[in-house]
């Protein structure tokens, strides 16, 4: 724009580079989203973009997804340190789980970004892949009773790109072990396409307004930042929050599923937050152990969810957060070769969903839990396709809703999908899926009265179930949430249990348990429920024109409107002229609710 | 004199171009009446025709098109004022419409409930049948339970019905079979099927289309009616075309037939009119338009002299509103305007928008008891509006007001007034080039090397400073800027889709069928073309495009197919090539060894109303003379500049203006600020350059 350079002006400057380094995260992940070629990055949405500091810092990031973001600043870290004569043109790969990625399925594509010959930014894309080379055909191996079980090519920042040329060694090594080396390649391509975008626009941006000011919009940005998360955190009472969790079981190798506990320290005259996760059991024997990455990455998911702020999510506000970690531990920092194959969703969707609510603790603060499990909707589907000359196929559906937790504002998010997704992936269409797959829903609808009722009500449980159209499809998951329901707060209830079945031809239903892989025949089908949001505040608060929406639309009964919530009706359901009868309903919120009414 | 009127009736002011046969455009505008449109419609023509001397009827003799656009259609969508609608869909899948595609804006935030489905839950009823996805009778339709449902639905008088079953547009037997039920049990009621609308795969796609078509059909046929009968009472007596979402005009029948169609009639036509004058003044065919309203800010594009479409047009907000399924030409639009609000957060940063004042109680300018600081608030104390004479004299600007609510910004951030008034221009101007830069890179379109056309009353206040950012010298704002998508409405040509479903991939390329589904679509356009009275005899072309993607990806791109049909491996190359080609460019990567998949063919007629604008005559450039008026403007300083204002008298063709200058239009401001220039084109529109050389 015109010369002006005043000093007062920097002011303006700087809400005018906020807007331009948002802008250029969003043009990476548009580039991903449409260029990447497995459909867990380009239809659902499994990637994350970011601008990191030369530092290590996490600077800008958009629309990622926190389980994957809150991480990159220590990959970044890591390679300057690794790679002490970074040049320009240089790019790196790493998804190791034991120097700071969130999990080995999430490949982490980075790009230090050189400003008039200054290493200044470093750009990196994560995107989750459809196969990494385990010993078995799954990106999720939970059974993996370590690293060398689970068997994934393991690349700790390494170097895939110099002088803006590919570095073919490792292209060939991922071409040669990876089962889908077409896809791969190609999400490695649009991954590095990004983040040389980003490179491109702070170029640009570079020219404008030169190195200096851009070096103090880094330093302004990360103490804005800071002095945000710290007015959200004083706004808190001084209080300790203490709550426990409770992954599932899953037979047979973690038969007592993994309990949780957490203590919260919320400082508001220091402005500062200190999360305690030390007092927690050992890493397990199996994949579901969380990274340092995601630990970290599912706490502030957590505390960003509780707290009512558009606090820009990155290291400046993370240095008013001080987490406790211990090493070897389940959540913490893993013991080589534990695996953690699966440390971006069970165990870290749990530890999202019981920080979160524990801020609920505070009146007004706070979610209730949200939906957990990738269960039936999340299904990994292989087999051979008729319609192709019986060529195989395999592909991971993103079709489960799992409501998501009431606030203390607002009812569940209906396709909220996981704790550490939050409603940001999108769902597949089922004709796109019966296209590309040999298999048939047979129904797929909102469950009428399964949202843990509440002043605000939960996200709705779905019902859905498909099968093969020929020959037998092969389906593999790992649920969650079939024991331990997420819970309702401040006297909202919980949510109900997932569940899956196996339903043969004449109908029988066998349920299945938590970790499956079944083989489904033509005629039969696989039903699941997902499990479904925790309500906030008590039901009888609820504010009755809102139930009787909820009636109408068929997401309450007319049954729990009454012993649940304390509404009556007059009129029909049918014909719409259902409408509340204020007197009754004062009548019936006088009497003893129902303690936990639930659907049939 | 044999005139044409175009009409684009927005939510606050009915915009009116009449031209005459030399060419020459004619403002009009008045306040738009939302009981019967032909008021505020009529006393817009009756502007337009005062300043040609004419009277309302005269003007109506003499007018041998008319061609109407109207923000009715969205207006009625994002309230969801319509029809009283069911929707109809495949049992088993009653929740399509709620579960949508997922998304969502903000994944921290947890103060928004979900939003409620387009056709509430109550209203959504399951058919009993199955289709598969080869397109063979699962479960075959059961009759006797539709026709229970259907006397349910007279019982509880549906207004309207949109039926939406699983893989109809490959098999489309049970949807033509509800139809007929429909049409014999509930005769008049009006109804939508799928496949006909909008023949795509993807179920929430299909649905949404179908649901909002059929919701509007009582409203917009009752609304167009009303529109024919008091302008052919008023003594029209020509031709009637409606503006539609495709870019295009259609007569009033088909636009009755499916009305979603004009649910982008207005903004549609602001890329049609960059496009014109883009063109007109020598500046090429790659454009973007920037249309700045009140409350939003809409961009749209051109690239070599075609509009750019999508299919992923949402109404209410990307994710969380409704999409309208059906491919319609690509607008972006944010919240930020005149009305946009200035506010500073508890980190001490200064924000604008995305709040806005609306046009009530509108700026603290306006003196309508608005009192914080907007975008037109910053003008008014930059000096860049005459207080006198704002929109034409129509309206006085309460300059104090302005201060003082610039003052509650200026204070905290230790600024001047006018200082902090040039800081909320400058971030109201980032946001538009932040929209701008979105929709040109979804595109893979470089703005540098694109025309600015620049639309709306309020353009001329920053386009220099957003073109500046863009990195663009090439920037028009035409004298008619004021009325831009009513003028684009003037050059549209006849334009309708035809969609054909047919997956195949280059591995295993069909030919046959793909021949057949676009013979199908060809067939359909030529039925198209054989019933409008206004393509008789006139130029016509079909362009057909593959809806194309590298294998597995989920995303297509529209990829122009040369030939008609595909006879040989060369046709499937050029294909394949061509579509290469459009990856690379869009999305800066090509995959040679990747097969290509194509989910749908689509074909698209145009055709043309011969009578594009002329280029504009060549002027001699000479440098403007001081005008009387001056006023002191502020452009980043302390300092107030002694700023020339040229009014309308001061105006010459040739002319060029060196910033600082302001230059006053009745409908129009425009801002040139130091250092840059506007010259007046041969045709009267400006044409402006952010550097003094280029000049």
């Amino acid at each position: 724009m015109m010369a002006d350079d005043s000093k007062r002006n920097d002011a303006i400057l700087m809400a005018v580079l906020a807007n331009r380094m948002d802008g250029i995260v969003r043009e990476m992940t548009n580039t991903l989203l449409r260029t990447a070629r497995s459909s867990v990055i380009n239809s659902a949405r499994d990637f994350s973009c970011a601008l990191c500091t030369a530092e290590g810092e996490l600077f800008a990031c958009a629309e990622g997804l926190p389980v994957h973001i809150f991480g990159v600043q220590t990959q970044a870290a890591e390679m300057a340190r690794m790679h002490p004569d970074l040049k320009e043109g240089d790019a790196f790969l790493d998804n190791d789980p034991y120097v700071g990625n969130s999990h080995p399925a999430d490949h982490c594509t980075l790009v230090p970004i050189f400003l008039d010959g200054e290493h200044m930014f470093t750009a990196t894309v994560k995107a989750h892949q459809a196969d990494i080379g385990n010993s078995l055909p799954t990106s999720y191996y939970s059974s993996a009773v370590d690293v060398y079980q689970e068997g994934a090519l393991i690349f700790p920042v390494v170097q895939v790109q110099r002088d803006y040329k590919m570095i073919d060694d490792i292209v060939r090594m991922c071409r040669r072990r990876i089962r889908v080396p077409g896809q791969w390649y190609g999400d490695f391509l649009a991954a590095i396409g990004s983040a040389r975008i980003a490179e491109r626009r702070l170029k640009e941006l570079c020219d404008k307004y030169g190195k200096d000011r851009l070096k103090a919009f880094k330093s302004y940005w990360l103490e804005y930042s800071e002095a945000r998360m710290e007015k959200a955190i004083n706004a808190l009472p001084e209080v300790t929050l203490k709550n426990t969790g409770h992954h599932d079981p899953f037979e047979p190798f973690l038969p007592n599923g993994v309990p949780l506990r957490v203590a919260i320290d919320v400082k508001p005259g220091e402005g500062r937050i200190e999360v305690d996760l030390r007092d927690n059991i050992p890493n397990v024997e199996c994949g579901l152990n969380l990274t340092e990455a995601t630990t970290m990455a599912s706490v502030f998911a957590g505390i960003f969810n509780a707290i009512p702020s558009d606090v820009p999510k990155n290291s400046g506000a993370f240095r008013r957060v001080n987490v406790k970690l211990a090493d070897g531990c389940v959540v913490g920092r893993p013991k080589f070769p534990y695996s953690c194959s699966v440390a971006t969703t069970n165990i870290a969707d749990r530890l999202v969903n019981m920080v979160g609510s524990a801020f609920s603790q505070i009146d007004g603060f706070g979610v209730a839990e949200g939906a957990t499990g990738v269960g039936v909707g999340y299904a990994v589907l292989s087999g051979r396709d008729h319609r192709y000359d019986d060529a195989p196929f395999v592909n991971q559906l993103v079709v489960a809703a799992n409501g998501g937790p009431a606030s203390n504002s607002a009812d569940g998010w209906v396709t909220y999908g996981l704790p550490v997704v939050s409603g940001l992936m999108y769902r597949d269409s089922i004709e796109i899926d019966e296209l590309k797959m040999p298999i048939i829903y047979n129904h797929m609808r909102l469950r009428g009265g399964s949202g843990g009722a509440g002043r605000h009500r939960g996200g709705l449980s779905c019902d859905l179930a498909y099968g093969p159209t020929n020959y037998p499809v092969m389906a593999i998951y790992q649920l969650d949430s079939q024991y331990y329901a997420p819970k309702g707060v401040r006297g909202g209830q919980d949510g109900l249990t997932a569940g899956g079945w196996h339903v043969r031809a004449d109908g029988t239903e066998t349920a299945l348990p938590n970790s499956i892989q079944v083989e489904l025949k033509k005629g039969e089908y696989l039903r699941g429920f997902d499990s479904s949001g925790g309500g906030y505040g008590p039901p009888r608060e609820r504010d009755p024109a809102l139930v009787l929406d909820d009636v109408l639309e068929g997401w309450e009964t007319i049954d729990r409107a009454r012993d649940v919530y304390g509404v009556a009706f007059a009129g029909l359901v049918e014909d719409e002229t259902l409408v509340v009868d204020a007197e009754a309903t004062a009548a019936l919120r006088k009497t003893v609710p129902v303690a936990d009414f639930r659907v049939g | 004199m044999s005139f044409t009127i175009s009409v684009d009736t927005g939510g606050t002011f009915t915009d009116v171009i009449v031209r005459d046969a030399s060419g020459k455009q004619t403002i009009g505008k008045a306040l738009t009446t939302h009981g019967r449109v032909f008021g505020g419609l009529s006393e817009s023509i009756k502007a337009a025709a005062a300043d040609l001397g004419l009277g309302l009827d005269q003007l109506l003799a003499d007018t041998t098109l008319f061609i109407y656009g109207t923000t009715r259609a969205t207006n009625a969508i994002v309230t969801r004022n319509v029809a009283k609608t069911a929707f109809l869909t495949t049992e088993g899948f009653p929740d399509i419409l709620v579960l949508k595609e997922g998304g969502k804006l903000d994944g921290y935030d947890f103060t928004k409930s979900y939003p409620a489905p387009y056709i509430p839950r109550r209203r959504t009823f399951e058919v009993p049948e199955r289709i598969d996805a080869e397109g063979k009778v699962v479960r075959g339709l059961d009759q006797d339970a539709v026709r229970a449902l259907l006397r349910q639905l007279a019982h509880r008088n549906f207004e309207a019905i949109g039926v939406c079953l699983l893989w109809s547009f490959i098999n489309p037997e049970h949807e033509l079979a509800v139809g007929a039920l429909i049409e014999e049990m509930l005769p008049g009621v009006p109804y939508s099927l799928s496949h006909q609308l909008a023949p795509i795969i993807r179920e929430y796609r299909r649905a949404s289309a179908t649901a909002i078509d059929a919701s509007l059909k009582p409203l917009m046929q009752k609304h167009l009616f009303e529109f024919e009968q008091d302008i052919r009472a008023a003594g029209y007596k020509g031709q009637i075309l409606v503006s539609t979402s495709f870019g295009g005009v259609m007569d009033l029948a088909s636009v009755m037939q499916s009305p979603i169609n004009m649910a982008k009639s207005g903004p549609s036509m602001a890329p049609v009119a960059g496009i014109t004058y883009s063109v007109a003044e020598g500046l090429g065919d790659n454009m973007i338009v920037a249309d700045t309203g009140g409350t939003t800010f809409d961009v749209g594009l051109s690239r070599n002299g075609q509009l750019v479409y999508s299919r992923d047009t949402w109404l209410g907000g990307m994710w969380e509103g409704d999409l309208l399924g059906i491919s319609s030409v690509d607008i972006r639009s944010i919240g930020a305007g005149g009305g946009s609000i200035a506010w500073i957060d508890d980190g001490g940063m200064l924000r604008v928008g995305p709040q806005s004042a609306g046009s009530e109680p509108g700026p603290a300018c306006y003196g309508r008891g608005g009192l914080k600081p907007t975008t037109s608030d910053a003008a008014c104390v930059l000096g860049y509006f005459d207080p006198d004479y704002f929109l034409g004299g129509r309206m006085k600007l309460d300059v104090a007001a302005a201060r003082e609510a610039i003052a509650t910004i200026a204070e905290p951030l230790g600024l001047s007034i006018e200082a902090a008034a040039w800081g909320i221009m400058r971030i109201a101007t980032d946001h538009m080039v932040k929209a701008i830069h979105e929709i040109t890179v979804q595109q893979g379109i470089d703005p540098r090397e694109s025309t600015v056309v620049a639309g709306g009353g309020a353009a001329g206040m920053n386009i220099m400073a957003i073109a500046v950012e863009l990195g663009s010298d090439a920037v028009v704002l035409p004298k008619v800027a004021s009325a831009l998508s009513a003028s684009g409405m003037q050059f549209a040509d006849i334009v309708t889709e035809s969609t054909a479903p047919h997956f195949t991939s280059t591995l295993r390329f069909d030919s046959e069928g793909v021949n057949a589904a676009l013979a199908k679509i060809e067939a359909e356009l030529d039925r198209f073309r054989s019933q409008i009275e206004n393509a008789q005899g006139a130029p016509w072309r079909i362009e057909y495009f593959a809806e194309a993607r590298y294998l597995a990806q989920v995303w297509e791109l529209d990829t122009p197919i040369p030939c008609g049909r595909f006879t040989s491996q060369a046709d499937i190359d050029v294909l394949t090539a061509s579509f290469h080609d459009l990856h690379e460019r869009v999305f800066a990567v090509r995959d040679e060894n990747s097969p290509v998949e194509i989910i749908n063919w689509k074909g698209r007629l145009t055709v043309e109303l011969s009578k594009k604008m002329e280029r504009s005559p060549n002027a001699d450039s000479f440098r403007a003379q001081a005008p009387d008026h001056s006023r002191t403007c502020f452009f980043g300083g302390d300092a107030g500049v002694d700023t020339p204002i040229f009014k309308p008298a001061d105006l010459r063709t040739g002319m060029v203006i060196s910033g600082p200058a302001i230059v006053e239009e009745p409908t129009t401001t425009l801002v040139v600020y130091p250092g840059m220039t506007a010259e007046i084109s041969g045709a009267g529109n400006y044409i402006l350059h952010t550097r003094p050389e280029q000049a």
